[in-house]
């Protein structure tokens, strides 16, 4: 880039334009680029700060109320099982997000089983067990009402 | 979140580059080994686009998506893109040629060190990252594990799921991911989105670097590193960035066409296209811009310029029609708006909200910087030069893409005239004029600088 002088106006403008965009742009980028490097650097802090299930649960934590309730879920329900979430009244420690969203989230995290209307297979979130259709048998529990069983 | 998931996804974008050299070779051909090391990025990215859309025709016919279809696949297309760069008069260079690598400056050093910095820090986010992006753990991932886990577009899980419509090459590359890396580990995934932006960024620098000097290159792309949004959002695996960093591949491209005519450019452009028009429903709105603003810059060549941009659009269109085809078959949604026609009327008073909403959130200096600001800029010396075809031609884009962020807020009355992004998507989509400035602004400001010497 070896400049010669502009000499008409249209072409002292462009070249004015130009300078004024990198400086501006060299600028903004002494100041912010360090920002986002720090940022990054800080989001890996906190990542690597998370347990396994924290990370792995990750936007669940604000859904689930109970990492064990999904870890029971996958841990008991066969892969090539069906299940269904069943919600009622709200569960100890529950939050705007758990009954809207409970379901859809378990439907990721508990892939390969389906979800299906008529499963044996209950997540049960403060549910009413007499609705169920069935003799609900819990194989696991918590103190803040969850619990997980299958109908008989 | 092991090194065995790490090294196998390393060995899916190796694949990736694999398979986008051949298909470089087969639209243009390589010159030398240190001409492919220089394309390596756009490389790379026509090979994630080829892969994807090859892959989506597959499983749409009932081709279990897994390790051997992935292999194979890439197989049959390096054997056809090998077979067509030969008929094409291409050949390799010399096995033993010296790598003749070009001399750096040092502001290309100081840009190249920056954004190796700013890589490395984002990929350590990236690797333990958890799925928190709402999209992300409702539909985006949760359909790649419906191909994972079945092989195919599951009938209950693809239509149970949110955004039916929604293109597929991102849950269908995740899925990919996750045979590579041996199980269906949603946090090393973000790893996947880190090597899209990688190799996006370079793509741009093996574009442009023999183009414009390194001053030029190097100011723009680490001001778009330096933007607050960027980092933590295009990790995410969501299809927001991909189908960005595709798109702008896919637009330099067809602006370095309008200099140079080099056709083979059109070629990579197709298949680019197919990419974004197969990776987000607003990837048919930036694919018809691209086109279309350069058939208006065209318009004194038309003869030849047009049907050469028609053949593009017509490549990248038929390459959505398996999906399309299936969502039909399955009685889908179409994805169209919930009020596009006649509704805009009816609508008429979010005509001008979603319009400030558009304007106030790309030019919002707490999100971008002044990004767009500098482009406007940079269009406006290269107009004043009178490099009026490429400024034309970005000023173009730059309106269509308002056009399209308007009426994205203007025909889904559901959306909230707002940037929180649980209500509109406003700032993701914004991203495209981003990644569009980082790629357009060095050749407009090279060109006007030498026009005016």
């Amino acid at each position: 880039m070896r400049p010669s002088l502009p000499t008409t106006t249209p072409e002292r403008i462009s070249r004015g334009l130009v300078v004024v965009s990198l400086a501006v742009a060299v600028a903004l980028v002494c100041v912010y680029l360090p920002r986002a490097v720090r940022d990054l650097g800080d989001l890996a802090s906190n990542n690597a700060q998370l347990s396994y299930s924290d990370r792995e649960v990750a936007a669940g934590n604000a859904i689930v109320v109970d990492q064990e309730a999904a870890y029971q879920a996958r841990a008991n329900i066969p892969p090539d099982a069906t299940y269904r979430v069943a919600t009622g009244s709200p569960v100890r420690g529950a939050t705007d997000l758990t009954t809207p969203f409970v379901g859809a989230w378990f439907r990721s995290f508990l892939m390969p089983r389906r979800p299906a209307a008529d499963a044996h297979w209950i997540v049960c979130y403060g549910c009413d067990v007499s609705r169920l259709g069935g003799t609900y048998v819990p194989v696991w529990h918590d103190d803040a009402g969850i619990s997980l069983g299958r109908l008989r | 979140m092991s090194i065995h998931a790490l090294l196998g996804l390393l060995a899916l974008n190796l694949l990736f580059a694999a398979v986008g050299s051949a298909v470089l070779f087969a639209v243009r051909g390589w010159g030398s080994w240190s001409e492919l090391l220089r394309l390596g990025g756009l490389a790379y990215m026509l090979g994630v686009a080829s892969l994807a859309t090859v892959l989506i025709a597959e499983v749409v016919v009932g081709i279990p998506l897994g390790f051997a279809s992935i292999l194979g696949t890439s197989a049959v297309l390096v054997v056809l893109a090998g077979v067509v760069g030969r008929r094409g008069g291409h050949g390799l260079p010399p096995l033993r040629s010296p790598l003749s690598l070009p001399r750096i400056t040092w502001v290309a050093a100081v840009g190249a060190v920056l954004a190796v910095v700013y890589l490395e820090a984002a990929f350590r986010a990236a690797r333990l990252a958890g799925l928190y992006e709402f999209d992300a753990w409702d539909f985006w991932v949760p359909k790649a594990k419906a191909i994972y886990f079945f092989g195919g577009f599951d009938e209950q899980f693809f239509r149970e799921l949110i955004n039916q419509s929604y293109p597929p090459a991102v849950p269908v590359l995740e899925a990919a991911a996750f045979h590579f890396m041996g199980a269906a580990d949603v946090v090393t995934l973000h790893v996947q989105f880190w090597f899209f932006f990688a190799g996006f960024l370079a793509a741009l620098v093996g574009l442009l670097s023999r183009r414009v000097p390194a001053v030029f290159l190097w100011v723009p792309l680490t001001l778009l590193l330096a933007t607050p949004y960027l980092g933590p959002h295009f990790i995410q695996p969501t299809a927001d960035f991909l189908v960005d960093e595709l798109f702008v591949l896919a637009a330099l491209l067809l602006a370095l066409w309008l200099l140079d005519r080099e056709d083979w450019k059109l070629g990579a452009v197709a298949v680019l296209l197919a990419g974004v028009a197969l990776t987000k429903r607003e990837g048919y709105v930036f694919a018809a811009s691209a086109l279309l603003a350069a058939g208006v810059v065209t318009f004194p060549e038309r003869r030849a310029a047009w049907p050469r941009l028609a053949a593009v659009g017509v490549a990248a269109v038929v390459a959505t029609i398996p999906w399309r085809v299936l969502l039909s078959v399955r009685d889908l949604s179409g994805g169209g708006p919930e009020a596009g026609g006649t509704g805009l009327f009816a609508n008429a008073d979010r005509a001008w909200p979603s319009l400030r909403l558009a304007l106030t959130t790309l030019f919002d200096f707490d999100t971008w910087l002044l990004v767009a600001p500098l482009l406007l800029l940079a269009v406006a010396a290269a107009f004043v030069a009178g490099e009026r075809v490429l400024a034309g031609y970005a000023a173009l884009l730059l309106v269509f893409a308002l056009a399209a962020f308007t009426y994205a807020t203007w025909a889904f009355p559901s959306l909230g005239i707002s940037t929180n992004p649980a209500l509109n998507p406003i700032i993701r989509l914004t991203g495209e004029v981003v990644l569009l400035a980082a790629a357009l602004t060095p050749l407009l400001l090279a060109r006007a600088w030498r026009r005016s010497a």
